[in-house]
C-alpha cells in the first residue's frame, strides 16, 4: 500500500518542525531560568565556573547555543549532561529501558482488566457489580496518584511485614531489582507489583469506563439486534458482533495514551526510585541540564507522534469503513 | 400472494399482545391488546404512523425487547407459545423459523464483517455447513435476491453496497433457512421508488418459492395495496381496523384508515390545483398520556364530543366478513369519498 | 497535569487530536429500549421550561445531591475553621509531640504537636481556593479564546489553535517548574500557572461547541439585526453553550486540587507558612513506614472526598444539561 506509506512519512515529516520548536522553547526557558553551573559557583572555585561556562558556551546567546547543539546532533553527537558529565546518548536509552518495562507491564495488565471490567459492566448494566466497578473507577480517578502509591507501600508492603513478622516485605518499593539481582525472576516480580499497581489505577479506571460506554453503545446498535434476530447465541453476539466493534475506539485511545506515557511516569518513578524517563526529566530540570532536556523532549514528543500515527493506522485496519488517505 | 395459498393453518397467532415500558413520566403503552393471525403463505400488512407500535410489536414477537419491557398476552408459532419461552428455544426459532428484515440496512449490517460472512453466519447457525459448502450456500442466497456477481460481492463490506443492494443482502440473510414467517419492518422505506418495487418483487418471488408467511410492516398503505392479502391498521399502539386488502381499501369502516387512504396519491384521480393531497390534522398522541376514550378522537372529523368518542374506548367489532373496526360509529364511515374534506 | 498519565487531563478534554476517554466517566447511555421505539414516543407530553427540566433532572441525580451537600459542608468547616477547629492553625505542643489519633486529637498530631484536624481545615481553604480560582480563570480565558477562534474563523482560528497546540506539546511540568522557579511558589503563582495549563482544554471544547451553533438561525438573526460581535458572543452564543462550560468548570476544580497536591509532592507546591492538603501530604510522605504513617491518611481522604464530590456534581450537571439523558433512570 504505497498510499499508506506516503501518508505515514508525510505525517512524520510534518511533526518534525513542531517537535524542534518545542525543544527549542524548552531549551530557552531552562537555560534562562536555571544555572547549570550552580554547583561550581557554590564551591567558589572560579576556574571551575569558567570551565563550566566555556564548555556550555554560556556566553553565546541562547539561539546560538541551541544551533550549536543542533549541528552537533546532526553529526551524531548528542552532547553530554552538565549534571553528570555523561553522554546524553547513553543516559536517555538507559532511562527509556526502565520506563518501557513499566509501560509494558502496566499496559498489558490495564488492557486486560479494562476490557474485562468494561464488558462485564455493560452486559450487566445497573447490577451490583456494575455499580461497584463504577464506584471504584470514580475513586481511582479521584485519588492523587502519589497518595495511592504511598498507601500501597504502607498497607501492602510495610504493615503486612510487621504483622507477619517477616524479614523482607512481600513487595519491594525501591527500584526494579534488589542488589545484585538481575533478570525477570521472582525478585523482579516482587519489585514490579507496587509501581505497576500505582501506574495502572488511573489507566484501568479510565479505560474500563470508556470500554463500558463503548460496549453499551454497540449493544444497542441495529446490527447487534440483527445478529440476535438471526438466532446467533448470546456469547457470539457479544464477542463476534459487539466486542469486535467496541474495541475499535478503545484501541485508538490506548495507542494515544501509551504514547503519552513515555515521558510521563514521573510520580511512579519518583515514589519507587526507578531511574526512568520521568525521573531523568525532573532531575535534569532541577539541575538546569538543558542538553538532556532537549533530547528528552524530542524523544518523548517523537513517541507521542508515532503512537498518534499508530492510532490512526490501527483504526484504519480495524474499521473497514475508514481508509487512511 | 393469491388467496388460494392462504390455508387455514395458522402459522403465527397473536392474541391480546400488550407491551408496556416504565418511563419517568409513567407507564408507556407501546402495544395494547393486539390480536391477529397469519396463515401459511399469507401476507399481512401492518400499517400505521411512526409511534403506532408496529415495530415494538414485531420485536415482542421475536422476543428481542429489552428486559425493561413488560410483555403480556400470547404469541403462538405453530401452536407453540413464544412469550416466556427459554432463550435457547427462541434462538433456535429466530432466523430459522421466524426471520426478520429491518428498515435501515446500513445500520443493521455489521460494519466490520463482510456481507458474505454475515450471510454465511445466518446459514451456519442453523445448518451443518462448513467451508466451501457454506460459502457456496451464501453466494447462492445472494444470487437468489438478485445481487449481480455474487461471488465478488461476497467479499465486500456493507458500506461498499448501494442502499438497494444492502436491503437485498438483509433479505438474503433472512431467507437463509427458508423461514416459515418473515417479518419485514419497513423494508423499503429508505429506498427510491424503483428500488422499492424491486425489493418488494424479491419478497414476492421468495414467497412463491417457499410459501413463507410475510408480515409486512409499513407506514405506506400504497406498499401494502400491491402485495398484502390482509391488512391491520394500528394507531397509538392499538389495532383500529383489520380486514382483507379489498375491504380495507374499498369498504374501510374506520376514520383513521379513511384518512390514510385519502392521503395517498392516486393514479386514477385527476389532480387539479384545488385538490391537494389530504392530510390528517393534528399529531399522534403521546403513548404515556393517551386521550380518554378513543385515542383517535382529537383528530377525528366524525368524533362526537362530549359523548362516546371521548368517554369510552371503542372495542373491536365485526363490521363485515373477517372485517373488524374499533370505531363507535363504523356505519357513518360509508362511501369511498366520505373523508374528502 | 502532574504529567503522570494522560488520563486526568482527559477529564477536562482529550489529549490533542484524540478521542480520549474524556467525558465518558459516568455518562450513562439511554436505556437500550430506546431503539425499539418509534420516535414519536419520545415526544414530551408536557412542555416544561428549560430551567424546570434542568432542575428536575438534577434533583433525580442522587449522588450529585449528596455531593452538593458534602461540598457545602466542606466549605463551611474550612472557611469557618476559626470557629469550628478545635485548635488554632499554628498552635504547637512540643511536649506532646507526634501522637496518633485519639479523642483529644481525632487525626493525631505531627512532630510539632500540631493538631492535624485543625491543620486540615485551614489547609482546605488553600486547596479549595486554588481549585475554584483555577477553574474560574481557565474557564473564562479558555471560553474567550475558543469562542473568538470559532466565531471569527480563518486566520484568527488558525493562529489561536496553533498556539493552543504548542502549549499542549511542551511538557506541562516543565512550564510549571520554570514558572515557579521564577515567580516563587505562592498560591497566586500556582493558581495562575495551573490556569495557564488548563485553558487549552476549555478552549478546544468551547471552539467545538461554538462551531456547532454559530450557523444556527438565532445567531444569524442576531447578527443580521446589527448586534456587535462581542454582543453576539456574550449574549447569544455563550449562554447557549453554558452547559458544557459548567460541566468542564467543575471538573477543572477537581483537576486543580489533584494537580496542586501532586506539585507539592514533587516539591513545586505552595510553601510554608501556607499549607494546602497536598502540602500536608507531601510532608507526611516522608513518614511512610514509620510509626507516624497515620499522617498520610487524613489529607489524602480530604482530597479524595472533595474530588469525588466535585466529579459527581459535574456528572449530575452533565445529565441535567444534556437532553439525551432524559430517560436515564
Amino acid at each position: 500500500m504505497p498510499s499508506m506509506l506516503t501518508y505515514i512519512s508525510r505525517r512524520l515529516l510534518f511533526s518534525i518542525p513542531v517537535i524542534l520548536v518545542a525543544s527549542f522553547l524548552l531549551f530557552w526557558m531552562v537555560r534562562s531560568t536555571f544555572d547549570p553551573c550552580v554547583k561550581m559557583r557554590a564551591s567558589k572555585d572560579v576556574e571551575a565556573v569558567t570551565r563550566c561556562e566555556t564548555r556550555l558556551h554560556l556566553d553565546d546567546p541562547i539561539p546560538t547555543q541551541y544551533l550549536g547543539w543542533a549541528s552537533d546532533a546532526a553529526h551524531g553527537d548528542l552532547g553530554e549532561s552538565s549534571r553528570t558529565n555523561e553522554e546524553v546518548s547513553a543516559m536517555v536509552p538507559r532511562a527509556l529501558w526502565y520506563t518501557v518495562q513499566l509501560i509494558f507491564w502496566g499496559v498489558l495488565i490495564s488492557a486486560f482488566a479494562a476490557v474485562a471490567l468494561g464488558v462485564y459492566s455493560a452486559l450487566k448494566q445497573y447490577s451490583v457489580l456494575d455499580y461497584t466497578f463504577t464506584g471504584a473507577s470514580f475513586v481511582g480517578l479521584a485519588m492523587p496518584p502519589f497518595w495511592f502509591g504511598l498507601m500501597a507501600i504502607e498497607l501492602l508492603a510495610i504493615m503486612p511485614k510487621q504483622w507477619l513478622g517477616l524479614d523482607e516485605p512481600l513487595f519491594y518499593f525501591v527500584g526494579l531489582h534488589s542488589g545484585a539481582e538481575k533478570g525477570f525472576g521472582a525478585d523482579y516480580a516482587r519489585h514490579l507489583v507496587l509501581p505497576v499497581m500505582t501506574l495502572t489505577v488511573q489507566i484501568i479506571a479510565s479505560w474500563s469506563r470508556f470500554q463500558r460506554s463503548s460496549m453499551l453503545d454497540v449493544m444497542s446498535a441495529d446490527y447487534v439486534r440483527t445478529a440476535r434476530a438471526k438466532g446467533v447465541p448470546r456469547r457470539d453476539v457479544v464477542v463476534h458482533h459487539a466486542l469486535r466493534n467496541a474495541l475499535v475506539p478503545l484501541v485508538t485511545v490506548m495507542a494515544l495514551d501509551i504514547g503519552a506515557l513515555f515521558g510521563g511516569l514521573i510520580i511512579t518513578e519518583t515514589i519507587f526510585s526507578i531511574p526512568g524517563m520521568g525521573q531523568l526529566f525532573v532531575r535534569s530540570l532541577q539541575a538546569g541540564d538543558a542538553e538532556v532536556l532537549v533530547v528528552w523532549t524530542v524523544v518523548t514528543a517523537g513517541f507521542i507522534v508515532v503512537f498518534n500515527l499508530l492510532a490512526d493506522v490501527l483504526y484504519g485496519l480495524m474499521d473497514p469503513r475508514v481508509r487512511v488517505t | 400472494m393469491s388467496d388460494a395459498v392462504v390455508s387455514a393453518e395458522p402459522m403465527l397467532e397473536v392474541s391480546g399482545l400488550t407491551v408496556d415500558f416504565l418511563t419517568d413520566d409513567g407507564l408507556l403503552h407501546a402495544v395494547d391488546h393486539v390480536t391477529f393471525g397469519i396463515a401459511r403463505g399469507e401476507t399481512v400488512g401492518i400499517v400505521g404512523e411512526s409511534g403506532s407500535g408496529k415495530s415494538v410489536m414485531s420485536m415482542a414477537i421475536m422476543g428481542l425487547l429489552p428486559k425493561s419491557a413488560r410483555v403480556t398476552g400470547s404469541v403462538k408459532f405453530r401452536g407453540q407459545e413464544l412469550l416466556g419461552a427459554s432463550e435457547r428455544d427462541l434462538q433456535r426459532i429466530r432466523g430459522s423459523e421466524i426471520a426478520m428484515v429491518f428498515q435501515d440496512a446500513l445500520a443493521s449490517l455489521n460494519p466490520v464483517h463482510t456481507v458474505g460472512a454475515q450471510v454465511a453466519e445466518a446459514v451456519a447457525i442453523h445448518q451443518e455447513l462448513k467451508g466451501s459448502e457454506l460459502r457456496n450456500a451464501a453466494i447462492a442466497l445472494l444470487d437468489v435476491v438478485g445481487i449481480a456477481n455474487p461471488s465478488a460481492r461476497f467479499e465486500q463490506y456493507p458500506h461498499e453496497f448501494s442502499g438497494g443492494m444492502r436491503q437485498r443482502a438483509m433479505i438474503a440473510m433472512a431467507i437463509a433457512n427458508d423461514p416459515a414467517v418473515l417479518i419485514a419492518d419497513e423494508p423499503t422505506t429508505a429506498l427510491d421508488v424503483t428500488i422499492q418495487a424491486q425489493v418488494l418483487e424479491v419478497l414476492e418471488r421468495i414467497q412463491q418459492r417457499t410459501s413463507t408467511s410475510i408480515m409486512l410492516i409499513t407506514h405506506d398503505l400504497g406498499v401494502v395495496a400491491g402485495v398484502a392479502d390482509s391488512v391491520m391498521v394500528m394507531y397509538a399502539g392499538s389495532q383500529v381496523e383489520r380486514g382483507s386488502v379489498e375491504e380495507i381499501f374499498y369498504e374501510s369502516r374506520h376514520p383513521y384508515t379513511k384518512g390514510l387512504l385519502a392521503s395517498l396519491p392516486r393514479m386514477d384521480r385527476r389532480v387539479d390545483k384545488s385538490d391537494r393531497l389530504h392530510q390528517i390534522e393534528g399529531q399522534p398522541p403521546s403513548l404515556v398520556f393517551l386521550p380518554t376514550g378513543c385515542a383517535f378522537h382529537p383528530r377525528c372529523p366524525f368524533a362526537e364530543t362530549p359523548g362516546a368518542c371521548d368517554g369510552e374506548v371503542p372495542a373491536l367489532q365485526v363490521v363485515g366478513d373477517g372485517h373488524y373496526s374499533a370505531c363507535h360509529f363504523p356505519d357513518r364511515i360509508g362511501s369511498d369519498e366520505g373523508m374528502k374534506s | 497535569m502532574s504529567g503522570e498519565t494522560p488520563d486526568h487531563r482527559s477529564l477536562v478534554d482529550s489529549p490533542p487530536g484524540s478521542a480520549g476517554p474524556s467525558g465518558l466517566i459516568g455518562s450513562e447511555l439511554v436505556p437500550s429500549a430506546s431503539h425499539a421505539f418509534d420516535t414519536a414516543a419520545h415526544a414530551s407530553p408536557v412542555a416544561r421550561s428549560q430551567w424546570a427540566l434542568f432542575r428536575r433532572r438534577f434533583l433525580r441525580h442522587k449522588m450529585a445531591l449528596v455531593s452538593l451537600g458534602v461540598l457545602a459542608f466542606l466549605f463551611i468547616v474550612c472557611f469557618g475553621a476559626n470557629l469550628v477547629a478545635p485548635y488554632s492553625n499554628t498552635e504547637q505542643d512540643l511536649l506532646l509531640g507526634p501522637v496518633g489519633p485519639r479523642m483529644s486529637h481525632w487525626f493525631g498530631t505531627d512532630e510539632l504537636g500540631r493538631d492535624q484536624l485543625s491543620r486540615l481545615l485551614y489547609a482546605g481553604r488553600i486547596s479549595l481556593k486554588i481549585g475554584i480560582a483555577v477553574a474560574l480563570i481557565s474557564t473564562v480565558f479558555g471560553t474567550a479564546i475558543g469562542a473568538i477562534a470559532a466565531y471569527f474563523g480563518k486566520a484568527t482560528d488558525q493562529t489561536l489553535m496553533r498556539l493552543t497546540d504548542l502549549f499542549l506539546v511542551v511538557p506541562a511540568i516543565a512550564i510549571l517548574a520554570i514558572a515557579l522557579e521564577r515567580f516563587g511558589s505562592g498560591d497566586t503563582t500556582i493558581i495562575l500557572v495551573l490556569a495557564g495549563l488548563f485553558w487549552m482544554y476549555v478552549a478546544r471544547i468551547v471552539r467545538g461547541e461554538v462551531l456547532g451553533i454559530k450557523e444556527k438561525e438565532f445567531i444569524e438573526a442576531a447578527r443580521a439585526s446589527g448586534a456587535s460581535s462581542t454582543r453576539v458572543i456574550v449574549r447569544h452564543i455563550v449562554p447557549n453553550i453554558f452547559g458544557p462550560i459548567m460541566v468542564n468548570a467543575t471538573l477543572g476544580v477537581a483537576l486543580a486540587i489533584v494537580a496542586e497536591s501532586t506539585l507539592s509532592y514533587l516539591g513545586f507546591g505552595v510553601e510554608p507558612p501556607q499549607t494546602s492538603w497536598g502540602n500536608m501530604l507531601s510532608q507526611a510522605s516522608g513518614y511512610v513506614g514509620t510509626d507516624r504513617a497515620y499522617l498520610i491518611y487524613a489529607p489524602g481522604f480530604a482530597i479524595l472526598i472533595t474530588v469525588l464530590a466535585v466529579n459527581f456534581l459535574g456528572d449530575g450537571l452533565r445529565d441535567a444539561f444534556d437532553p439525551h439523558t432524559d430517560r436515564h433512570q
